[in-house]
């Protein structure tokens, strides 16, 4: 429980009407060079805002040509990406300067 | 955008010609910077034409690029023109500044603008653009369009504003293959023609991006087809 807990910040995916036109809003985290959480589940055919905290101290780039999105997050800052409106399918998405480890999918349904 | 190098070498060739007497064929720009980004870039356009003044002309540029910030990016180029049977000749230089108004996917539309100043150093010509940068994504297929006013001046040319547009209809196929086909007017040429594109990543997040577009001619008064390509190198 402790455990998941601890996990519950970087794990959550938190939809809120804030920001523009009540676009749900996921904030995603990076951090040792990984994604958290690697995938998550957007509504489909709607715009949604993604907040993504670089939480390593050296930059990342979010990419990925599904999304048709790519994004440098400096080290320790944060960076938004408005992404969709997706049909239903699975996007995936890695960060471009640790491809091999910075790795993560969007399910919109 | 590019045509003024071409119009100012036309000028001396054949005097009398306005500076507005070019061609509109370069390059259509995207408006996004990615902050840490740096860029060589070579491009180069290869007319045809009945008219043997544009016949075999061929334009060069090489650039480099560097974003300042997240929002703003900035490019040094020096451009050179080769005649038909003569030898390649540096004709200007020039500086373009970026700036991304909008997040991608803010809003209906994403938004940015491109100002340019060229400076031929053959005639002293000046010239100085700005450039409203559009583009749409309608699921796999993106529209960008360029709108720029052009005002250029200088003592052996006579000042005058233009207005150009390029614009590119492009399908997401895949990264290394996208096809495309791209429109560009200006005041005096006015073309349209296939286009594809492509990246090739390489590791530590290096990138070679290439175009490479055939465009025909809308009328009498433009180049009968001019042949383009770019390659740029990301690192």
């Amino acid at each position: 429980m402790h455990r998941c807990l601890k996990m519950l910040p970087l794990l959550s995916l938190m939809w809120s009407c804030g920001g523009l036109a009540a676009a749900p809003v996921f904030e995603i985290e990076i951090r040792d060079h990984l994604f958290f959480p690697s995938e998550f589940t957007v509504p489909a055919d709607q715009k949604v805002k993604l907040i993504v905290y670089n939480r390593d101290s050296t930059p990342e780039e979010f990419e990925s040509y599904e999304l048709n999105r790519e994004k440098v997050i400096m080290g320790g800052a944060k960076s938004v990406i408005f992404i969709g409106p997706l049909k239903p399918g699975i996007y995936p998405f890695f960060g471009e300067f640790n491809p091999k480890t910075a790795q993560g999918r969007v399910i919109a349904e | 955008m590019s045509r003024r190098y071409l119009a100012a070498y036309l000028l001396m060739a054949a005097p009398g010609m306005s500076l507005a007497d070019g061609l509109a064929v370069d390059k259509v720009y995207h408006p996004y910077v990615q902050p840490l980004e740096r860029e060589l870039e070579y491009r180069s356009s290869w007319l045809d034409d009945d008219d043997m003044q544009l016949d075999g002309l061929q334009i060069h540029r090489l650039g480099f690029g560097a974003s300042l910030n997240d929002r703003w990016f900035a490019e040094l180029y020096v451009i050179g023109s080769k005649e038909k049977g003569h030898s390649l000749s540096l004709d200007a230089y020039e500086m373009e500044l970026k700036w991304q108004l909008t997040e991608q996917g803010e809003y209906a539309v994403d938004w940015g603008l491109l100002f340019e100043l060229e400076v031929n150093q053959e005639n002293s010509a000046r010239e100085f653009s700005t450039a409203v940068l559009l583009e749409k994504e309608f699921g796999r297929w993106t529209g960008t369009l360029n709108v720029a006013g052009i005002y250029e001046w200088g003592s052996r040319i006579s000042n005058e504003f233009e207005t150009s547009l390029a614009a590119q209809w492009r399908y997401r196929a895949r990264p290394g293959f996208e096809p495309a086909l791209e429109l560009y007017s200006s005041d005096s040429a006015k073309g349209i023609g296939p286009v594809a594109l492509g990246t090739v990543r390489f590791s530590g997040a290096r990138k070679l991006r290439w175009e490479a577009g055939l465009i025909f001619a809308l009328d009498s008064d433009s180049p009968d087809q001019t042949l383009r390509w770019m390659l740029e190198y990301e690192f």
